[in-house]
């Protein structure tokens, strides 16, 4: 089949309002990596839980899935704040690996609850299904809404980490967090709220989904594997790494299902990021060795 | 403690290799099922274990071991157990190419570049369908050969333990702990680091890849998705680490626990044995860190070499 | 204490994988497993209805060999392997009396060689791949048109209508690439009615963005185009054709489709799809119209075919078992090979392999909210509209 430059173009932009999406779900996830060396496999069960609140607030009262975003973050915010309270903090300065399965424990045992709860049904949210034609190109609308608010949302993020205080001390943490003891912030608060944050960021992942695929329980883990391949591939822990390696995800994926096929566009994602960590072992962003 | 342990060890592989003539199918079955997890959970824990480089994607061996002894078989007709050893040669080769590059990555970047092998291996073996058949999976002729399976699947865990025993009392093994603790530290005394993670990343290769030649053989049937399941790799993590990381017994210990509950579970609550086996990991790792074995370790001052 | 600890081990282990055979006095116990959780739920969740349903009806009028029949299943989390662990647990451990298909053609492939070994008929009512039957197995049966047939009402609707060029894409699992690929498959039915096929491609199980597949299917500009898929794609893949606006004359998708949920979550945009069934509430079969009642008072939604086949398949099943005058495989296949009957869910004969050659298919389109038969011409209730319009008109 001959590529046309129109097919190139349709392409390309389906892979970067893929990627705007992956890179705000993936910051997440480099939050809670940076800060507490952690790796959160239920990154995508959280996304996951932020999708249903979305479905039941649009299909229970009737709220605009946008609308709905906040207040799905808040409730996420909430929850992620809970969850590292109660289980996560007790294991954040032991080995890796035990966090990694602290997380993996908690997300088949989220997904399962998911399951009893609200059964293995597929649900949508029907909102905006058309799509925008500019210049011969289609532009779907839910995507093109997710991408916008997506970077919003990450531009947000980005401000509050370089501005605020409190996202001064966050990223403080993630540098030393000995140091940062030391310096008078309160690192327990910190790993507590950058938790919430990244589950809000999660929730903001699920509501955006929500309106795009379908809803189900196990709808997550994919994009638990999509956000931590974004993070290495940016550098885990480089914050604005993960913007970085978001696009490129989305790109290569959307470019490679074009130019090989649907079965390889994973596989030479893989490819792709082993190569990168080939030449640049820590991501291409940098960020540290651990 | 020597005078105790192996007369128990005789007694128990004595039992072991006369129960399939009081067993029925399904006993066979799962107690082959169980030497696969006790031969898959043994060998993570020689690379993860030992080198504290975690393999996330391990199952990639088997799955290679799988493809490469279904394709002998129905290809090229080789017997059964040839074809499982060489299942365990391909995995090898295929850890030597992988492992020369990626085991100059450190912690999640190893980890996502094995969780990546895998990923790669099924596309291709999906995408080269002509060779593997794809996603139509690989279908065996027929042979009812499930006792003499269950003994080879019997001999590979019971190497893959002795193995573990060799190295950790070994000054290889040794130097392999010294890389978990501190990498920099080894090379500093002196430890070709580069061979000695290698070296432990082949044998760890080996015994996935003749299981997964063996599980070939005795379902009869592969396909991708379910050849390269993450799932399993997750779940051999779990059972070393729910046993104890970087001992002897820990893999065992923890593959016959959760492989029975799992089995118990699982037949009673269809609907709730993840939930509950979410409930198991979280309260190991929030109890007892180091595993079963390490907890009785810390309080009975067993050996290390346990 | 090591001695103790694995003394111990043994005694559970061995206490735990054997257990004492059923008492002959007991209900007939037929096992299967079914798909309940993971990739093939909601699929698998019509199954068992369906067989509940079945044994229900069945036991009221007296059960089978003046026993009353029970259902033991187990869940296999849509995994082959799963699968295989069960089956072999149900016939060795269970001791069940006899078996019945699961839901899939891969896990049924997987079971069958379970099956064999241990002389089982076993009865599949959503096996649907003709290789299944072609390995000279003696005891699986086939309830269901075989895949190959799946997108040939579709294909026919469009090539008698002036379609010139088709394609198609599939999920790569064993089922849906063999209802495009196989020999008499779809590619073979359209170059056999003169199609011109485009582009056939597939697609990894657990995709859900299409994006650059319907990107390379718009330039290929077919008239028709039949996906072969479950359901979360069809959902995933018929949104985004919306929103990347490609609009072949006819579109259709093997699996999902006919599910009352795929109407519910496209709303207007599943209006004009087509897709095969193997059977619709309303088609004029024996004990339709009881079957669709009972299941409705007790599941509160319609069937689907995955129910009415499961439901048909365990009758059919239990009927042989009554004219056998026995559970013994041998005769119970005896009396299959030969049955010639029609159930709630059609036409039932089979070739001496087991594969169904009876049933015959149906395709629906979606019109105005309902599925509408519109092939083939004797059972169809309606006429296809045809072309299917732009996006923006329906």
């Amino acid at each position: 089949m001959t590529i046309t430059p129109q097919m190139l173009g349709q392409v390309v932009i389906s892979g970067i309002l893929a990627g705007a999406l992956y890179a705000m779900v993936a910051l997440g996830l480099s939050l809670i990596f940076g800060v507490m060396r952690v790796i959160n496999v239920a990154h995508g069960p959280l996304l996951m839980l932020g999708a249903f609140a979305t479905y039941f607030l649009y299909h229970g009262l009737g709220l605009n899935p946008y609308l709905g975003l906040p207040l799905v973050m808040v409730v996420m915010f909430g929850v992620g704040a809970l969850v590292q309270r109660t289980l996560v903090a007790r294991v954040v300065d032991a080995p890796e690996l035990q966090s990694l399965l602290l997380t993996f424990g908690i997300a088949i045992a989220l997904v399962n609850l998911a399951q009893l709860a609200f059964t293995s049904d597929i649900r949508s949210v029907e909102y905006l299904t058309a799509s925008w034609t500019v210049g011969g190109f289609a532009f779907s609308k839910s995507r093109v809404i997710a991408g916008v608010l997506a970077v919003a949302i990450t531009a947000g993020a980005f401000l509050f980490l370089g501005r605020t205080r409190l996202g001064k001390a966050i990223r403080a943490t993630s540098q030393s967090p000995d140091v940062a003891l030391v310096c008078g912030i309160d690192v327990d608060r910190i790993r507590m709220i950058t938790f919430g944050l990244a589950c809000a960021l999660a929730g903001a992942g699920g509501a955006l989904i929500a309106v795009m695929v379908a809803i189900q329980p196990e709808m997550g883990q994919i994009w638990t594997f999509k956000s931590f391949l974004v993070i290495v591939l940016g550098g885990a822990g480089n914050y604005p790494g993960a913007l970085l390696g978001g696009i490129l995800l989305g790109l290569v994926e959307q470019l490679s299902s074009l130019l090989l096929t649907a079965q390889l566009s994973e596989a030479v994602s893989y490819v792709l990021l082993v190569l990168v960590l080939l030449v640049r072992p820590t991501g291409l962003l940098g960020g540290r060795a651990t | 403690m020597r005078r105790v342990v192996l007369p128990a060890l005789a007694v128990v592989l004595a039992a072991l290799a006369v129960y399939p003539t009081v067993a029925s199918g399904y006993g066979v079955r799962a107690m082959l099922q169980l030497f696969m997890w006790v031969a898959l959970a043994g060998s993570w824990n020689l690379i993860s274990g030992l080198t504290g480089y975690v393999s996330f994607g391990h199952i990639a061996f088997f799955g290679a071991g799988a493809y490469a002894t279904a394709l002998a078989i129905a290809r090229w007709h080789w017997p059964w157990p040839v074809a499982a050893l060489a299942g365990g040669v391909a995995a090898c080769l295929l850890a030597l190419v992988i492992g020369y590059p990626c085991l100059r990555l450190k912690g999640p970047y190893f980890a996502i570049s094995m969780l990546g092998l895998n990923e790669v291996l099924r596309a291709l073996v999906s995408y080269f369908e002509g060779l593997t058949g794809g996603g139509s999976g690989l279908s065996l002729p027929t042979l009812e050969a499930t006792i003499p399976i269950y003994y080879a699947m019997g001999a590979v865990a019971v190497a893959v333990t002795a193995l573990a025993y060799a190295i950790i009392t070994s000054r290889f093994g040794l130097r392999l702990m010294t890389i978990r603790e501190d990498e920099v530290a080894a090379e500093a005394m002196g430890i070709d680091t580069a061979r000695h993670k290698l070296a432990a990343f082949l044998l760890s290769a080996a015994g996935p890849g003749i299981v997964g030649g063996l599980f070939a053989r005795d379902q009869g049937f592969i396909e991708p998705l379910s050849t390269f399941a993450l799932v399993m790799t997750i779940t051999m993590i779990v059972m070393v680490l729910f046993g104890g990381k970087g001992t002897v017994w820990g893999p065992v210990l923890g593959a016959v626990v959760l492989f029975v509950s799992q089995e118990l579970v699982w037949a009673r609550f269809p609907y709730v044995h993840q939930l509950l086996f979410g409930a198991i990991i979280v309260a190991v790792v929030l109890l007892m860190p180091r595993g079963v074995l390490g907890v009785l370790q810390q309080r009975y001052r067993l050996p290390r070499t346990i | 204490m090591h001695r103790n600890a694995a003394g111990a081990l043994i005694v559970v282990l061995a206490l735990v994988l054997s257990r004492l055979p059923g008492d002959a006095q007991a209900p007939l116990r037929i096992g299967a497993s079914i798909s309940l959780t993971g990739t093939y739920a909601s699929l698998g969740q019509m199954m068992k209805r369906g067989y509940d349903v079945c044994l229900k009806d069945v036991n009221a009028k007296g059960g089978a060999l003046g026993r009353k029949v029970e259902l033991v299943s187990y869940d296999d989390r849509s995994d082959p392997g799963t699968g295989v662990k069960l089956y072999e647990k149900l016939i060795t451990e269970d001791k069940v009396d006899g078996v019945i298909g699961p839901y899939s053609s891969a896990i049924t492939e997987a079971v069958a060689n379970v099956t064999e070994k241990y002389k089982k008929v076993m009865l599949t009512p959503l096996g649907a791949t003709s290789s299944i039957f072609k390995k000279g197995r003696r005891y699986v049966i086939g309830v269901i048109t075989p895949s190959e047939a799946y997108l040939e009402g579709l294909i026919d609707i469009a090539a008698r209508r002036g379609a010139k060029t088709a394609a198609f894409i599939y999920e790569d699992t064993l089922f849906p690439k063999s209802s495009v690929r196989d020999p008499g498959a779809a590619v073979d039915i359209a170059k056999k009615k003169g199609l011109q096929v485009t582009f056939v491609e597939a697609y990894p199980k657990g995709t859900t963005d299409f994006a650059a597949l319907i990107t390379k299917l718009k330039a290929a500009g077919p008239d028709v185009f039949g996906a072969a898929t479950y359901f979360d794609d069809a959902v995933a893949l018929t949104r985004q054709m919306k929103e990347l606006n490609f609009s072949p004359k006819a579109y259709g998708v093997t699996v999902g489709g006919d599910l009352p949920k795929f109407y519910e979550l496209l709303k207007q945009n599943a209006e004009y799809v087509y897709g095969p069934s193997q059977w619709e509430t309303g088609l004029p079969y024996p004990g339709e119209k009881e079957f669709v009642e009972a299941f409705r008072q007790q599941f509160k939604e319609d069937p689907s075919y995955h129910a009415a086949s499961s439901y048909s398949g365990c009758q059919i099943y239990v009927d042989a078992v009554r004219r056998a005058g026995s559970i013994d495989a041998d005769r119970v296949r005896e009396v299959l090979l030969k049955l010639e009957t029609r159930t709630t869910l059609g036409d039932f004969k089979v070739d001496q392999d087991g594969l169904q050659i009876a049933h015959k298919m149906v395709t629906f389109q979606w019109q105005d909210g309902k599925k509408i038969i519109v092939w083939p011409d004797e059972l169809a209730s309606g006429k296809p509209r045809y072309p299917t319009p732009a996006w923006t008109q329906r």
